[in-house]
């Protein structure tokens, strides 16, 4: 059984893993349409994204070569390499990758399928927008390259794996002059203050995020954090350039698969969570762009249930719609631990590509809630109709009449698709969930 | 396919009149859309489930549009029919009960398995408990129906796919207007819930009210001239 990293799905799957491209090829070559094939990495997506009921998943985890090319800032990726491996193999020559998510523990393949974003994307635009080619394996056994000038580029970026499986990509770092950033939090006590502390930090900052607590009043209060890279002195700790950072974390166990996620320990935490020291200086770069790694399999904290995150964007000016959510949610006494605002800059020129201009609210809620299904169903079509639209990689229960209205390039994607893939070989259960194909 | 919350996307409800079969379905629709497809004997699903071809046809069909999540089986004749001779209904009704949803559900099974998840809820009875001289017939049937469907269940295990099986007691509806009401009855809309209910459990089998199942315990236990006395009644 194969889970997304909610928990929330049970799939059955066949698993074949491949070390190298030849074997990537074999497993394609014997594999039928009926159930059909995806490529699968670390599972970090919530939902259903990286799931195939019925048929296979081929592992490309093994596919994993990193080489960077110094002066011209060029890496050349294995779509199995994760973040955390690049951004090590970065520093050590005072390099970055410009997005990265919240997570490290993502591949790269993973990263281009659902066009991720980070805390920079006001400045640097999603994932894609330091994208210089993929190297993508099609279902006729072919294999191809394809740069930003290609259709079938902005098809495979956000495409959710369902347009060929990725095999290598070439990317272009940044420069950084140490591996520190240098961080600055604030308290706010609302909604409305935490808006205007992004809204005026964007331009002094390369990194805004904001922590929201959406539980107790649902006022909004929480954490702004704004950050920029550090200068030349390094942050002094073990993680030095080119040491690999620290990856054990604090592992949480299955808990007996209980749900700990309640209104009272939510409450609880986010007071907490809300009165810490706030930080004003250094701090280490893949600490800061990762949090959530912190805590191994934090996921299990919801129980055997699972849980599922919401993540949408809204148009600017149209803020209003928050306090229809919270109000909402409130009354269903919904408490959320792990809310996060950011504005969004310009959207990359992917028919799915997520991020676009607007604001971007993430919240995490078990699947146990009573009445959550039926609330996010009508509060989905309020959010289509203002214009606004889901994160499909953490989707997990969106209606699929719903699709149209939140990404109107679909159409355009599902012709480049078909066209790529004439025999509808790459299939997931999101996109029969989704009748995305 | 499920979504997150477990929630089933497309549905088929065979035996499209079922008023169980509607309840259940009409519960479900409350906290999410779906796409339900109703089997009865008319309509673009429409068959007559005696006909061994017509139900290979709807089943190749049912999994034409994409996967299906949950089948609803609530095909089922009490046997009852005035018009006909004791035989010609006990012949009907075993040919419906049991002899075609069988063969029915074995049908939907092999397409489950190969998309390696759903669900059959398989709609059972009280009386496949013991038989009694007005419904040994019928209860027969169900009896039949029920042991296959409980040697399914445990056949699909690591299949992905799930076999639930209903047991109402007296249900008050269309198919039992104008009999005498036995004790537990309950409503077809109060039957839909348990429906849910066994589609939410854990277990193989969940009873129509609860309380029948500490009922079925005592009714197994009864000495037979004690049992046959109630029978009677």
């Amino acid at each position: 059984m194969t889970s997304g990293w909610g928990n929330n799905f049970q799939s059955l799957s066949s698993r074949k893993p491949a070390d190298t491209v030849a074997q990537v090829q074999e497993v394609v070559a014997q594999t039928g349409s009926m159930r059909g094939l995806l490529a699968a990495g670390l599972h970090r997506s919530y939902g259903d994204s990286a799931l195939n009921s019925g048929g296979t998943l081929v592992a490309l985890t093994g596919l994993n070569q990193i080489e960077i090319d110094r002066p011209s800032r060029i890496a050349i990726l294995g779509a199995g390499a994760t973040i955390r491996d690049l951004e090590v193999a970065a520093l050590a020559q005072s390099l970055f990758p410009p997005v990265v998510p919240g997570t490290g523990y993502v591949t790269i393949g993973g990263a281009v399928a659902a066009d991720i974003h980070g805390k920079s994307h006001h400045r640097t635009g999603a994932f894609s927008q330091c994208l210089r080619r993929i190297k993508l394996l099609l279902s006729s056994g072919a294999i191809a390259d394809y740069s930003p000038t290609d259709i079938e580029f902005w098809a495979t970026v956000g495409g959710l794996g369902l347009t060929g499986i990725i095999l290598e990509v070439e990317m272009e770092l940044r420069e950084v002059s140490s591996n520190s950033v240098t961080v600055l939090e604030k308290r706010v006590k609302n909604l409305d203050e935490m808006i205007a502390l992004l809204d005026q930090s964007d331009s002094d900052f390369e990194h805004t995020v904001a922590w929201i607590d959406l539980s107790g009043d649902y006022r909004g209060r929480g954490v702004v954090s704004l950050g920029n890279y550090g200068d030349s002195s390094p942050h002094a700790s073990s993680q030095m350039k080119g040491r690999a950072p620290s990856t054990r974390g604090l592992s949480l166990p299955t808990l007996g698969g209980m749900n700990f996620i309640t209104p009272l320990t939510v409450r609880a935490f986010n007071e907490f969570w809300y009165r810490k020291p706030l930080k004003d200086g250094a701090a280490s770069i893949v600490k800061y762009m990762h949090p959530l790694d912190g805590v191994n399999n934090w996921n299990n904290v919801y129980g055997r249930s699972g849980f599922l995150q919401y993540q949408f964007v809204i148009d600017l000016g149209k803020e209003e719609i928050f306090a229809k959510l919270f109000a909402g949610l409130r009354a269903l006494k919904a408490a959320s631990f792990l809310g996060v605002l950011k504005k969004f800059g310009e959207q990359s020129n992917s028919p799915l590509s997520f991020p676009r201009r607007g604001w971007t609210l993430t919240l995490d809620y078990s699947v146990t809630v009573p009445g959550l299904e039926k609330f996010l169903r009508e509060f989905d079509e309020e959010l289509a109709a203002a214009g606004g639209r889901i994160y499909l990689i953490k989707d997990s229960r969106l209606d699929p009449g719903l699709i149209s209205a939140m990404y109107p390039r679909i159409n355009e994607w599902r012709s480049t698709r078909n066209l790529m893939d004439p025999k509808g070989l790459w299939q997931s259960d999101q996109a029969r969930r989704l009748q995305l194909c | 396919m499920l979504n997150g919350f477990k929630s089933p996307g497309r549905i088929a409800l065979i035996g499209g009149e079922s008023e169980i079969g509607l309840s259940i379905v009409a519960h479900l629709a409350e906290d999410n859309a779906r796409e339900v497809i109703l089997v009865g004997r008319t309509g673009e699903f429409g068959m007559d489930i005696t006909e061994k071809g017509a139900r290979e046809r709807v089943v190749h069909d049912l999994f034409g549009n994409g996967d299906l999540d949950l089948a609803i089986v609530a095909v089922g004749l009490l046997g009852n029919d005035a018009t006909k001779s004791p035989a010609d209904n006990l012949l009907a009704a075993m040919d419906v009960n049991y002899l075609s949803t069988v063969h029915f559900i074995e049908l939907l099974s092999e397409r489950m398995k190969e998309q390696a998840h759903g669900t059959i809820l398989v709609i059972s009875s009280f009386a496949q408990v013991r038989p009694r001289d007005d419904n040994f017939g019928y209860g027969s049937t169900k009896a039949g129906l029920d042991f296959y469907a409980r040697g399914l269940a445990s056949k699909l295990k690591g299949s992905g796919v799930t076999i639930k099986i209903l047991r109402p007691g007296f249900v008050k509806s269309k198919m039992t207007a104008g009999m005498a009401l036995a004790p537990f009855a309950i409503t077809a809309q109060e039957c839909g819930k348990y429906g849910v209910q066994a589609l939410r459990s854990k277990g193989l089998v969940t009873w129509a009210p609860h309380i029948l199942k500490y009922v079925a315990v005592i009714f197994k236990a009864l000495p037979s001239r004690i049992f046959s006395r109630i029978s009677h009644r």
